[in-house]
């Protein structure tokens, strides 16, 4: 029993992640090698190699970019007690739950060249021209860096949630100034939290179709070349450059896994946390509650500006610089019909049920991948894939594998049902919830464990008094990222949505197509506040633990 | 088991949290997958909410027993789907896209044959030899700009126009590659080139002035509409039964009908290969063609009918004036089909972004 379960975990893994990546790989190596078979016009053409290279570094910095605005977020809201920081706290995780393709439009209303910035630098310099455009890949750079700090804001705060203070104690006590103990002491053990981060945010970033669709023009990535490609009718050539994406995936992930430190720092002592230290004065305190609260709304100025549209009626507001009419029509005109409940209640229980699942599968992988070994190597390789492939052929390649019925092949007839779209959500969050587990693993002091056992205690009871408890930080960090993620999916759901689980995205699709932006905000306004819900409830759960 | 127990015995709130959400998701579901128990006619279109509702009211009323279900999405999209969905069709009815897409879908084998009675009305050119599509509805590529800050003396009243120096980046256009609208327009300019000088030289040069003019490719048809109206841009090339649509709804956007003709594209229909409910699309294909489901479709939501047997007094008056004014260019479908994706792909390396040392060279 105990030698089957890994198993049988790994064939359920196989068979979600890998199936459709095999598929996928399949029917692009099927049109063969020639000069005139698309792998050979891949092979031959440098706009496609171009657009390659530039996905993998746009992705490297916006690595970077996250982890600058990322990691001293965190440090800032987890070691320091003021007022209003588990609001706050929690706020600052929200450009996470921007949805996509409105947020990003709202991006556009703030920065863009019509935008608030540009006009108001317009008005002060007296200039009729827009000082800059928000396009190519600075523009890209800053959405990504903005969207995905939170990856990095998130594991940082778990990490120092969890870390051993004793550690950081004795080498202040042994005279190690505080800047040592942080770059000695408390960064390496954060490692563990930064490398899984990083990789989410490389993942998502050479993934990332939003931004580089938007602003990105004739400045072409893989995604975007993958869309020109399929638009043009050569599908050949566009499952290729699918391919070719995913293999820089794979490269960078086991790329990124030799960089990963070899030592495990983790606490050998309590595995207790020290608390926040709350700051002394109450100056300090509030200049940092006031200095924080600027902060908070500079990062939150795209949820605002999306607020403020969905109060626009359609067509009113166009060349002033704030608009002119503001009404709660597209809300009434919205709320009024009980159709347009369908999709929040339908996003709302796809991505309950997507979290749940993906967090006991991610905590099981990851339990076994931490044990290492090849087999260890394996389940974090497979926890790590499902973000290989672009969102989109991800999606394609699900349908197509299971829209045949041959149950022993493990195919079988789901397109079409219900039920594809929260399986699609629950591959899409495995990474997410595996990564943060591997995380909180890595970090978890195995004497603890060990004490118990020699006191008798049993697995289970080992589990949920011990383990669970010093994991609950990461977990629920995981647990939130997926269910927002779902929450917000776009590129899945395009492909896979029935008419019984029509989502929240679609919906904004529907509206968006008809360039109603006013009543998709307030489409994305409800994300929003779904997922803000999500994550206070995150705040309080860890007040309450 | 007793350790199963102590987990539950232990109280903690983060269990208690994940049992709230797992009976929480448990409800949603329940309350999401109500089915109404009458029999699915599904539609794949990408015509949006402002036809469907109204085409699902009025067939249901004539069909109590049926359910009309649509999945309105991006046309684009509709292939996608249709293409994955290759081996165990979903969908009934192909409902809407332009003619392009739909002859890409019937490559790949998505559409089956289906002549409905009304397919003698149509003109030859918008029937699919093997019968897998029809034109239903037609449209065509107007000159939009924005009536704010265009005066009516400055409006373009043809495509030349759109290379005037008082439109010097300021015309925005949607990505053609993404837009079956200007495809059509880019196609047909590339076409006339051909039949007039026998290469298409003459207009990728056309082409590569109007790159010049441009200030950007925009890919979100609504942030293109977005971007027009809050005057970013001046000029744009839309399609018709949007912009009347736009133009009903108060935004400041104003169109004409160019001077020297435009391209009219077939929005098409046609039955899914191996559909679930072959019978009941085909029943539905036959009557969306109808003169009573093309006028209201008209009315309802300003979609040109494809027939051409429709007496001009029985349609509403903006499609009387769009008829008035239209002058529909000659384009060589067949040429089109066989030279667009080539076409396009040249332009996208060549002229992209380029236009200016294009047009520069001998």
């Amino acid at each position: 029993m105990r030698r089957l379960a890994p198993i049988a975990l790994g064939l359920v893994l196989l068979w979600l992640v890998g199936y459709p990546l095999l598929v996928t790989f399949g029917a692009a190596l099927a049109g063969g090698g020639g000069p005139d078979a698309p792998l050979g016009r891949f092979a031959r053409a440098p706009a496609e190699w171009l657009a390659l290279w530039r996905s993998f570094w746009i992705s490297v910095a916006s690595v970077a970019g996250a982890a600058l605005l990322g990691i001293p977020l965190g440090f800032l809201f987890e070691r320091r007690d003021f007022p209003g920081k588990a609001l706050l706290g929690a706020l600052v995780a929200l450009p996470v739950a921007l949805p996509p393709l409105v947020g990003v439009i709202a991006f556009l209303f703030l920065f863009g060249e019509s935008g608030f910035l540009s006009r108001a630098v317009m008005a002060l310099l007296g200039r009729s021209e827009p000082p800059w455009r928000l396009a190519g890949p600075g523009a890209i750079l800053l959405v990504h860096a903005y969207s995905m700090y939170v990856y990095f804001y998130l594991f940082t705060r778990a990490g120092l949630a969890r870390r051993d203070g004793a550690l950081e104690e004795a080498a202040a006590t042994l005279g190690a100034s505080p800047r040592k103990v942080l770059w000695r002491i408390t960064l390496p053990m954060l490692s563990p939290a930064f490398a899984g981060a990083a990789l989410l945010c490389f993942m998502t970033s050479l993934g990332s179709f939003s931004a580089p669709y938007l602003f990105g023009g004739s400045w072409r990535v893989m995604t975007t070349q993958i869309v020109a490609s399929k638009l043009n009718g050569d599908l050949g050539l566009a499952q290729v450059e699918t391919v070719a994406l995913a293999a820089v995936a794979v490269v960078s992930l086991l790329g990124l896994r030799r960089l990963e430190p070899r030592r495990r720092l983790t606490g050998t002592v309590r595995g207790l946390a020290p608390r926040p230290r709350p700051l002394a004065s109450s100056w300090a305190r509030w200049g940092a509650c006031a200095a924080a609260t600027v902060l908070t709304l500079i990062l939150l100025s795209p949820h605002l500006t999306l607020v403020l549209i969905s109060l626009v009626p359609f067509g009113t507001w166009t060349l002033e610089p704030f608009p002119p009419v503001l009404a709660t029509s597209n809300y009434t005109g919205l709320l009024s019909s009980a159709e347009s409940w369908r999709p929040i209640a339908s996003s709302l229980w796809m991505a309950a049920a997507a979290t749940l699942v993906a967090l006991v599968l991610g905590f099981l992988a990851a339990r076994r991948a931490a044990r290492g070994g090849a087999g260890g190597r394996f389940f974090e390789g497979l926890l790590a894939l499902p973000w290989a492939l672009p969102g989109t052929v991800f999606a394609l390649a699900l349908a197509s594998t299971f829209s045949v019925h041959a149950p022993w092949l493990g195919r079988i007839v789901l397109v079409g049902t219900p039920w594809i779209l929260p399986l699609a959500y629950v591959v899409r969050a495995l990474p997410l919830t595996g990564r943060s587990a591997l995380a909180g693993l890595a970090q978890l002091d195995s004497s603890l464990d060990e004490a118990a056992s020699t006191l008798g205690a049993g697995p289970w009871r080992r589990f949920a008094r011990i383990t669970l408890p010093l994991l609950r930080p990461s977990l629920v960090a995981g647990a939130g990222l997926a269910f927002m993620t779902a929450l917000g999916d776009y590129v899945t759901s395009i492909v896979l949505y029935t008419f019984d689980n029509r989502p929240i995205s679609m919906a904004i699709d529907g509206i968006l197509r008809r360039n109603d932006l006013g009543l998709a905000a307030v489409y994305g306004v409800f994300l929003m506040l779904a997922s803000s819900a999500a994550f206070l409830a995150w705040g309080r759960e860890r007040q309450a633990g | 088991m007793a350790s199963m127990a102590s987990i539950l015995r232990s109280n903690s709130p983060f269990w208690r949290r994940l049992g709230f959400l797992g009976l929480g998701a448990a409800m949603l579901a329940g309350l999401g997958c109500g089915g109404s128990g009458r029999q699915r006619l599904v539609l794949y279109s990408p015509h949006g909410p402002e036809l469907l509702e109204v085409v699902e009211k009025r067939y249901e009323e004539l069909h109590p027993e049926l359910d009309v279900i649509w999945l309105d999405m991006g046309s684009q999209d509709v292939f996608d789907r249709l293409l994955s969905e290759k081996a165990n069709p979903q969908a009934d009815v192909w409902f809407g896209g332009p003619d392009t897409i739909l002859a890409q879908g019937a490559a790949q084998g998505l559409l089956a044959p289906f002549r409905p009675s009304w397919a003698e009305a149509v003109a030859p050119e918008s029937q699919h030899p093997e019968n897998l599509y029809f034109g239903l509805y037609r449209t065509a590529p107007v000159l939009a700009w924005n009536s704010k800050l265009v005066a009516p003396a400055d409006a373009p009243a043809d495509w030349e126009d759109l290379l005037a120096p008082r439109f010097q980046g300021k015309v925005l256009l949607r990505d053609p590659l993404a837009s079956g609208t200007l495809r059509t327009l880019f196609g047909s300019i590339l076409a006339r080139s051909v039949a007039e000088t026998g290469s298409p030289e003459r207009g990728f040069g056309w082409l590569a002035r109007l790159d010049t003019q441009t200030r950007e490719y925009v890919l979100n048809p609504a942030l293109m509409m977005e971007k027009l109206a809050r005057g970013e841009g001046l000029v744009t090339v839309w399609e018709l039964t949007d912009m009347l649509w736009q133009k009903q709804r108060g935004r400041p956007l104003e169109f004409g009908f160019p001077r020297s003709g435009t391209p009219v594209i077939d929005d098409s229909i046609g039955l899914v290969a191996r559909a679930p409910h072959a019978e009941l699309a085909k029943a539905f294909i036959e009557w969306i063609g109808s003169p009573e489901a093309q006028r209201l479709a008209a009315t309802a939501s300003f979609r040109l009918p494809a027939r051409q047997d429709l007496p001009a007094a029985e349609l509403p008056t903006w499609a009387q004036k769009v008829l008035g004014d239209l002058v529909p260019a000659p384009v060589d479908g067949q040429l089109l089909t066989r030279e667009s994706a080539g076409w396009m792909r040249r332009w996208d390396q060549e002229i992209r972004g380029k236009g200016g040392s294009w047009a520069a060279k001998p």
